[in-house]
């Protein structure tokens, strides 16, 4: 039997699926991605160092912040820049806001209508009013947070080599603040609302990685940690293959030859002991014990993080606004070396690779959440017949299984193909 | 679910983008609720997989087409609607990726990114008014929210196409007659650039960089003298300046 899956919907970018099952057995799964080539790593050179984080931005709309920031840290990591302590809280904020947003657009408005079987959104916004307006709230708190800092809630301008161009409002900081607090509750009513969703059974072995920071969950900043090793995001990425098959427009890779998992799921997997009190509640709540090799799980680590989201902007907020906010630029010393930036996307570990020459971008090289997972994912769909009660189901009903899976990986198609 | 047969049927559609102007609509939150009882969703595949519907009233595209599949779209689209709006810097500028066209050799180029090139389609960047006929353009990188309410709320309304009021980004800075970027010597095209956008970038220290395009009769050669002058930049590095969302001739077309 072959399954052939024309543009999966709510998911963002363009990707269709095909699969031969032969007794029972699926092979042969490929994910198509189903985007033009915009070349970003091609048309960056030759232009200007501060011009790369606000090109790459443009890369993906629902998570702009993350490229622009990795952008800025690919090059402040080559320049050898250190920020000023209000720089990195307020860049950290921003990248709480971000997954905050992008979490709740994913949770509730791609993949909880998988849960019920709705073909569309708008019969769940019928079904389930309170909990729509819910996510709504939830959605714009984490974009006020990125507008206030980032100037701009899609694509953000404050940012700039070395720090921040405009300390935010000192009011509205407080409101947003306020807004945090007076909604956090709303974020744990939603994490629960997916404790209480049946996930699929499925379990294959995978490697988790993520960003790891011992003194807190790491998002912003730290060493990637593989199994129980953690090392620099040089020395990673430098056991990485990007690998592209005949007719691929966006790359995969693989550490050691061995397909990988980033996202939520790899996060709490790494760092849960690092979560925040509420969040951490909603985990043991939840039952998910580590290891757990089932990423339908996804779904509720994302639930999970954006409460701890919500609990670490209150208490980052709380810090900033109890004195005055005092941005200093650092002085670059040399505009010519090579450097790397990682950061926690809402969809998992970002990576840029820059070599500049005298402030100009002479070599970019990006490697996507989804670049990295799409291997992963493939190996999941290849052992799919394992899922437990797969050879019951009908054509239809393994389609809609195997769109579930691939949404649970929340893909970002759209950063894949750069 | 069942369609009702008054409400104009839309559709959202998506090209090669970031996707960015969909997130924007999604971010007007309470009011794109309002929006959808105003409405009747036909295709919209960031919140449905309902088969396609035959026929649109409103079809709201954003990205450009590159792949050969994109650009049969795109006129299958055009085809079964009565207005098609050109969303965002890309639907009407052609957005960064067209930059890969005026630097070098693009074939080249992909080569440098893809070691196996072959099924990946490269074409010149074209926007979507150079591939159909487009009815009201909507622009921004990203598009401004509100801003986009209130012109569908008027097509809705109305049934007809609201004008965009020229003006410069200058009208709507805050620095204006003030701490003037570009008079402090930072690049700002807000003085050519189409207004409506709220100036959310030089409200940030940030200078213009021309996302929605530039406003009719612009003085082109007074705005490069002053980059030259106030900015000190080069003739290339002003050109670059101006491509960045594709378009780079935009500027020149849009000059008196």
């Amino acid at each position: 039997m072959k399954i052939r899956i024309d543009h999966i919907a709510k998911i963002e970018g363009h990707a269709s699926f095909t699969a031969d099952i032969v007794r029972g057995d699926v092979r042969a799964a490929k994910i198509k991605i189903e985007e033009g080539a915009r070349l970003f790593e091609g048309i960056l050179k030759g232009r200007k160092d501060e011009e790369l984080p606000e090109i790459v931005s443009r890369i993906c709309g629902i998570c702009p912040v993350v490229h622009n920031l990795t952008g800025f840290k690919a090059i402040e990591n080559a320049y050898n820049l250190q920020l000023d302590e209000s720089s990195v809280l307020l860049r950290k904020l921003m990248m709480l806001g971000q997954l905050i947003n992008s979490h709740a657009l994913h949770l509730f408005f791609f993949s909880l209508a998988d849960f019920f079987g709705y073909k569309t959104d708008l019969q769940l916004i019928n079904a389930y009013p309170e909990s729509t307006h819910d996510a709504i709230k939830i959605r714009d708190v984490g974009n006020k947070l990125v507008e206030i800092i980032g100037g701009r809630s899609i694509h953000p301008v404050t940012p700039m080599l070395g720090g921040l161009r405009k300390v935010p409002d000192s009011e509205k900081l407080k409101e947003i603040l306020n807004d945090l607090r007076n909604n956090l509750e709303l974020a744990i009513k939603l994490g629960e609302l997916f404790i209480k969703l049946r996930y699929p059974k499925f379990h294959r072995e995978t490697s988790f990685v993520s960003l790891f920071n011992s003194d807190e969950y790491a998002i912003y900043d730290g060493l990637i940690k593989i199994a129980k090793t953690v090392m620099k995001p040089e020395q990673f990425l430098m056991m990485v293959k990007e690998f592209q098959g005949p007719d691929m427009v966006a790359k995969r890779t693989k550490f050691a030859a061995k397909t990988y998992m980033v996202g939520a799921l790899a996060r709490l997997h790494n760092n849960s002991d690092k979560l925040n009190p509420e969040a951490k509640k909603l985990l043991k709540k939840s039952g998910m014990e580590f290891p757990l090799y089932n990423p339908f799980y996804n779904i509720l680590a994302q639930a999970i993080e954006v409460v701890h989201c919500f609990e670490e902007s209150i208490k980052l907020l709380e810090l900033l606004t109890t004195g005055k906010i005092e941005l200093s630029e650092p002085k670059i010393i040399s505009r010519t070396d090579e450097g790397t930036g990682a950061i926690e996307a809402p969809r998992g570990t970002l990576f840029y690779s820059v070599k500049l020459k005298d402030g100009t971008v002479e070599d970019v090289n990006i490697i996507t959440p989804t670049a990295q997972n799409l291997a992963n994912l493939e190996a999941d769909l290849e052992e799919f017949e394992h899922m437990v009660g797969f050879e019951n189901l009908n054509r239809e009903q393994r389609e809609d299984k195997i769109k579930m899976l691939i949404r649970a990986y929340d893909p970002c198609v759209t950063c894949s193909v750069h | 679910m069942k369609k009702e047969s008054k409400k104009p049927v839309i559709a959202i559609l998506s090209l090669t983008c970031c996707e960015g102007c969909q997130v924007a609509i999604f971010n007007l939150g309470e009011r794109f609720l309002e929006f959808l009882t105003k409405v009747n969703i036909g295709d919209f595949r960031l919140a449905e997989e309902l088969p396609d519907v035959k026929h649109y009233d409103i079809a709201i595209v954003e990205g450009t087409a590159i792949t050969e599949e994109q650009k049969r779209r795109l006129k299958i689209v055009r085809n079964k609607s009565k207005i098609l709006i050109a969303l965002g810097a890309c639907a009407i500028l052609g957005g960064p990726q067209e930059i890969k066209d005026y630097r070098g050799n693009k074939n080249r180029l992909i080569r440098q990114i893809y070691p196996n090139i072959r099924g990946i389609d490269n074409p010149n960047v074209k926007s979507v008014k150079e591939m159909v006929k487009v009815d009201l353009e909507i622009p921004g990188c990203p598009i401004n929210k509100n801003e986009f309410f209130s012109l569908m709320i008027k097509v809705l309304e109305t049934g007809k196409i609201p004008e965009i009021e020229q003006k410069p980004v200058c009208e709507e800075c805050p620095r204006k007659n003030k701490n003037c970027l570009l008079l402090s010597g930072k690049p700002c095209l807000g003085a050519v650039s189409l207004a409506g956008c709220g100036a959310p970038c030089p409200a940030s220290n940030f200078p213009c960089d021309g996302c929605r395009g530039p406003r009719k009769g612009i003085n082109l050669a007074a705005m490069k003298k002053a980059l030259k002058i106030k900015v000190r930049l080069t003739d290339k590095e002003i050109e670059m300046l101006m491509e960045r969302f594709g378009e780079k001739n935009e500027f020149l077309k849009a000059s008196k």
